[in-house]
């Protein structure tokens, strides 16, 4: 039961600058909220007066899509943006295209932006909460704490579980924003993929590392499977989707090989075939429809309680 | 001009003045007469600031002037009060400018130029044309017309087959390569040293091999070709220990850092704080420390302000779009005084600001001595100050410094019969 009742910080620029105490009152909120959006009316009036911009200058589906039912049923006024549609093409500046916003009194901003960091530059330079939604290839909080509570839900308290992540590590947000959070909750966690793939100091951050994937699944009591991200890599990084997809890939032979069950994960969208084969995506394994339930969940937890502190 | 210089502790080392306190009596820009309780004079200036020092006049061994092209950043007058300002009586442009200064004409424009005989512009011709790092430029023609060096600045030639080329066509009149050494298909992309911290920034790194690659085959280079070079703004641990075994073999090269790299590490940029991303990058605490023992022991030669003036446009940006560079010239000494004081006596100090860029350049060196031209800084290692919006003289404002206070101030510099007051 987590002591605080409210967040020791006023923006979620990622799950870094999150305490433990501070994740674990999101998990409960989220609790709360589930069982919420799980009734015949699934709205509450929480939000009610409080206006949120969703920024996203970078595509999005689910996450837009989550973050946008996870307002409304807290009944916050909602408006969208994002690039393709914005002035950002006619060469817009970041902190103009968002004080022009802000001047329109909102007062919460949900942002993605392919810059990481760019959050923090905001928060810099501009009053409302900020919420990351996903900055480059630096963090993406909210995933991360769905992910984690997901877990939670099927293995029960991750301290001393062991997670791995797998696939394209160096470019994604995902994994980091996994990392910090499972290390906060006491989970042991390992990453494995093509080496190419895996940014060399990435021990610093409390992980292990391995290239074998038959050998990390047989070690894990979940594994959280990453998607490649073809759009990040300017160059190559591994030689073919199909060598990646018969070695680093994970497939139903795979898991039936190991004589225990795992839970599998991914964050989305798939590529079907390569980093998972559409066998193990449709499995009983897989929690992969779940997590995007609990994502709205999780989202109406963080807008909740960083609203309750304004 | 007249000034009389009072109780001025005189760093010039190896010079029989060295280490005493004096008073400077400057006559119509010589040195007129050099003792103790010299009398005052009615109209005659005095300077008169308890615990100040002074040397010769500094030099600076590579900022971007802005000019031609870039105006907005910097011009010669913005740059040359910077530069006096933060104590420099010569400054050597890059040649990164538009045009690039890779001809005769492009060298007299900033040769001729000056900052009220203050400052002298001491120009860097381009290796190769365009700073494009495939044709090498006319470099003796380049020379004749006042070019110091020869670098492609900014832009670390990639290509190891015209460095050899320029390496030995320089040695036709005993010239010199500059080169800032980094693979840039090693360090593909990289916006901060790669390390613990940007692995938790999610921010592409740069290996230090990717500068150590550069340093190796320049060297290689260099022992072929038997010239002359210096590795510009080192950075890591890994190139201090290179270049000090070739030195010891004899090659003839020489090395700087930038006072960025001196100062702070890696961790300064883990705020996504634009003003400490700079190139070379900040590095592990354990670089910084063999960059400062590389100064104590010589290895390095020289500090260099590794000015590079940006309009905010380009620099208070999302980090990874903001461009690399802060400007320098201006707060070299009090960074230097702020957060090194315990590491760098005003020798060493003096030695890598004044001697070695002149012995660098070939260029003469003044002394202080009764009859001698007057080229000297007067600076103060304690006295305190802010960096403020309003003091500041370069255009451009992309200091990490910016409204901080600071220990150590250089109050003035004199050169060619002119006194320029920094406290003014």
């Amino acid at each position: 039961m987590a002591t605080v009742q409210q967040l020791s910080t006023k923006h979620v620029l990622g799950i870094k600058y999150l305490t433990e105490a501070d994740i674990r009152l999101i998990f409960e909120t989220a609790q709360s909220f589930k069982e919420v959006i799980n009734r015949p009316i699934k709205k509450v009036p929480s939000l009610r007066d409080v206006t949120v911009a969703n920024l996203f200058f970078e595509n999005s589906t689910r996450t837009r899509i989550s973050f946008e039912l996870a307002e409304k049923r807290l009944s916050a006024d909602v408006v969208n943006f994002s690039a393709s549609s914005s002035s950002v093409k006619k060469g817009e500046t970041l902190l103009d295209t968002v004080n022009n916003i802000l001047a329109m009194k909102v007062d919460m901003v949900v942002m993605r932006h392919p810059a990481p960091g760019a959050h923090h530059f905001l928060a810099k330079h501009i009053d409302a909460n900020i919420i990351n939604a996903g900055d480059g290839t630096h963090e993406h909080p909210t995933q991360a704490l769905l992910d984690a509570f997901s877990m939670q839900e099927k293995v029960g308290d991750l301290a001393g579980k062991h997670i791995a992540i797998f696939g394209d590590i160096l470019h994604s947000r995902v994994a980091l924003s996994n990392i910090f959070c499972l290390n906060k909750l006491g989970a042991k966690v390992r990453v494995c993929g093509p080496p190419t793939l895996i940014p060399k100091h990435i021990r610093s951050l409390g992980v292990d590392v391995s290239h074998d994937v038959w050998d990390t699944l047989q070690w894990c009591d979940v594994a959280n499977i990453l998607r490649i991200q073809l759009e990040r890599q300017d160059i190559k990084y591994f030689p073919s989707l199909r060598e990646y997809g018969q070695y680093f890939g994970i497939n139903r032979a795979l898991l039936d090989s190991l004589g225990k069950p795992i839970v599998v994960m991914h964050p989305g969208p798939i590529n079907r075939g390569v980093e998972i084969a559409s066998d193990v995506a449709d499995s009983g394994h897989s929690i992969i429809l779940q997590q995007v339930e609990n994502g709205v969940a999780v989202r109406m937890a963080v807008l909740y309680l960083l609203a309750a502190a304004r | 001009m007249d000034l009389l210089i009072r109780n001025a502790h005189i760093v010039a080392p190896g010079e029989d003045l060295h280490g005493e306190e004096k008073d400077l009596l400057i006559r119509d820009g010589y040195i007129a007469a050099i003792g103790e309780n010299l009398p005052s004079a009615p109209g005659l200036e005095e300077l008169s600031y308890k615990g100040q020092c002074a040397s010769i006049g500094w030099v600076d061994i590579g900022a971007q002037v802005g000019d031609p092209g870039l105006e907005h950043r910097e011009t010669l007058h913005t740059a040359g009060a910077a530069a006096a300002a933060g104590g420099f009586t010569a400054v050597a442009a890059l040649p990164n400018t538009q045009p690039v200064i890779d001809d005769k004409s492009g060298v007299q424009y900033i040769s001729k130029n000056a900052y009220g005989k203050l400052v002298q512009f001491l120009p860097i011709g381009a290796i190769t044309q365009g700073c494009k790092g495939l044709d090498i430029t006319e470099m003796i023609d380049m020379q004749r017309a006042g070019a110091v060096a020869f670098s492609d600045g900014e832009k670390p030639l990639q290509h190891a087959g015209v460095m050899l080329r320029a390496l030995e066509y320089v040695k036709a009149f005993g010239g010199l390569v500059i080169n800032q050494p980094l693979d840039k298909l090693v360090s593909h992309g990289g916006q901060v040293h790669e390390g613990r911290v940007s692995t938790a920034m999610g921010l592409a790194g740069v290996p230090a091999i990717a500068e150590e690659i550069m340093v190796r085959r320049d060297l290689h280079l260099l022992e072929y070709a038997e010239s002359r070079l210096h590795l510009a703004n080192l950075s890591t641990a890994g190139a201090v220990q290179m270049v000090r075994e070739a030195k010891s073999r004899g090659l003839q090269v020489t090395a700087s850092v930038s006072i960025m790299n001196l100062v702070y590490d890696e961790t300064a940029v883990a705020d996504f704080d634009s003003n400490f991303k700079v190139m070379p990058p900040l590095r592990r605490a354990e670089d910084r420390a063999a960059l400062l023992a590389g100064v104590k022991d010589g290895t390095i030669d020289i500090i260099s302000a590794h000015h590079v003036p940006l309009e905010e446009e380009v620099k208070k940006l999302e980090f990874s779009y903001a461009d690399f560079g802060v400007t320098g010239l201006e707060t070299l000494y009090a960074l230097s005084r702020t957060y090194l004081s315990d590491w760098l006596d005003a020798e060493t100090l003096v030695q890598a600001l004044a001697y070695n860029p002149r012995k660098l350049f070939g260029l003469p060196v003044p002394h202080i001595a009764v009859g001698q031209p007057a080229e000297l800084t007067i600076f103060h290692p304690d006295m305190e100050w802010v960096y403020e919006r309003g003091r500041v003289r370069s255009r451009s404002l992309n200091s990490p410094v910016l409204g901080q206070r600071l220990k150590g101030r250089p109050l003035g510099v004199i050169n060619n019969n002119q006194f320029f007051s920094a406290l003014a």
